[in-house]
């Protein structure tokens, strides 16, 4: 059936498609347009540089008045990343609004790799060397990239 | 701030996003234990005026959701044909505007679609027409509230957006975000209060005057007490609103601190 929710995210994956973003992709899972994957690649010139981060996305009905369910797959090292995947991000929990679409979440997700917010954080140990060791900061994350390629 | 969404979430139940009429003397009887000796005094004044009350949900959405409901039973009791086909006029501008700022067409046109059906279905002699019971049933379900309450944050921004340097003042007046910030953080999510800054943007954007009258526990100087309201009437010239002549508004909040609520008057 194809209900408002469905119908949105047809054209939100039809707009990832004909006018992709640069360092992101994602599609649908099989035939369920409520679960997507989704890969952001790390930015150039960053510690990130090189990593393939994968993601899923879960929807409901109630989108795009909700947010959906967003998580990393891959194993990640970051301040407002939690340990289950889950990511701490301001428009995906109580600023999340229907402009955005996959293509934007997606594209915050990736900004919010380089640019933490350590005012929130959701990995202690993450956040506490973004702020007092960004050498060993950046080694972990490099080995974080590094784990990205061979995971599944 | 997840266990403070979830109380909010739980209070906000206990009241449906638009309740019944009540008669006004509801409002005096919340007062009865305790209640300051100005509210009382003011709720008596509002009395003279006017003759019922109807609550919405605190749920940060009570400005928008109270303007819904009042504009749209306005529309089903005076079957005004002309304010239809203006407001129509002025929705499409509002799509312009969100275009040429280039919010993608798709992320609005569904909140645009709903709002117009349910313009459409409150005028009579169509298939669609609908009954007072029936927008009430609507107003409270939440696939057809929530979705027009998303429609006015809409325009409320682009409008906003489209006129920054007017309300740039105003914003810095509220916050210290800029015009930008304000509108992806206290205009377009749901549930973000709403201020006099868009309660503005909003009566300009679809050119319909708005009444809120204060319910607060100020009073003068002098020990006497009035009720103060404010007409937010939309600028002339812009978009198709009636003309400069002094309009009265036929839309009238409560504004009690933190709450809006829809008043009738006599």
């Amino acid at each position: 059936m194809s209900t408002p929710a469905r119908k949105r995210l047809m054209r939100d994956f039809k707009r990832l498609q004909q006018d992709p973003p640069a360092g992101i992709s994602g599609a649908p899972y099989d035939n369920n347009i409520m679960l997507w994957n989704a890969v952001i690649f790390g930015p150039d010139d960053t510690p990130w540089d090189g990593g393939t981060f994968k993601l899923t996305l879960q929807f409901t009905e109630d989108y795009p008045n909700k947010p959906p369910t967003v998580r990393f797959i891959s194993r990640m090292f970051h301040p407002n990343i939690y340990a289950d995947g889950s990511i701490c991000l301001d428009i995906l929990q109580n600023q999340w609004s229907p402009i955005y679409d996959v293509a934007a979440i997606l594209t915050s997700i990736q900004s919010l790799l380089c640019d933490p917010n350590p005012n929130s954080p959701a990995n202690s140990e993450a956040a506490r060397l973004f702020s007092e060791n960004k050498r060993e900061y950046n080694r972990k994350v490099r080995e974080i990239v590094e784990q990205s390629w061979t995971a599944d | 701030m997840q266990q403070q969404s979830a109380i909010q979430a739980e209070e906000a139940e206990k009241i449906p996003f638009v309740g019944d009429k009540e008669p006004l003397s509801s409002l005096a009887a919340e007062y009865k234990a305790g209640g300051s000796p100005v509210l009382l005094e003011k709720i008596k004044i509002l009395s003279e005026q006017y003759a019922a009350i109807r609550r919405t949900r605190g749920d940060g959405n009570c400005f928008f959701r109270s303007f819904m409901f009042a504009y749209l039973e306005h529309i089903l009791e005076s079957q005004d044909r002309a304010e239809v086909d203006r407001v129509r006029a002025n929705v499409e501008e509002c799509r312009r505007t969100l275009q040429k700022l280039g919010y993608p067409e798709f992320t609005f046109e569904d909140f645009f679609a709903l709002f117009l059906e349910q313009l459409e279905s409150v005028i009579q002699g169509s298939e669609a027409s609908i009954s007072d019971e029936e927008l009430v049933k609507r107003s409270r379900d939440q696939s057809v509230s929530d979705y027009v309450v998303m429609f006015f944050r809409f325009v409320t921004s682009g409008e906003i957006r489209k006129r920054s340097e007017f309300f740039e003042p105003f914003i810095l007046g509220l916050t210290s975000a800029s015009v930008e910030q304000f509108c992806k953080s206290a205009v377009e999510p749901m549930g973000e209060e709403s201020d006099h800054v868009h309660i503005t943007a909003l009566s300009d954007a679809l050119g319909v005057p708005i009444r809120v009258v204060y319910l607060d526990r100020s009073s003068c100087d002098n020990g006497s007490v009035s009720v103060n309201h404010h007409d937010f009437t939309p600028v002339a010239g812009n978009n198709n609103s009636g003309g400069s002549e002094a309009v009265n508004p036929f839309i009238t909040l409560l504004y009690r601190p933190g709450h809006y609520d829809i008043l009738y008057p006599k």
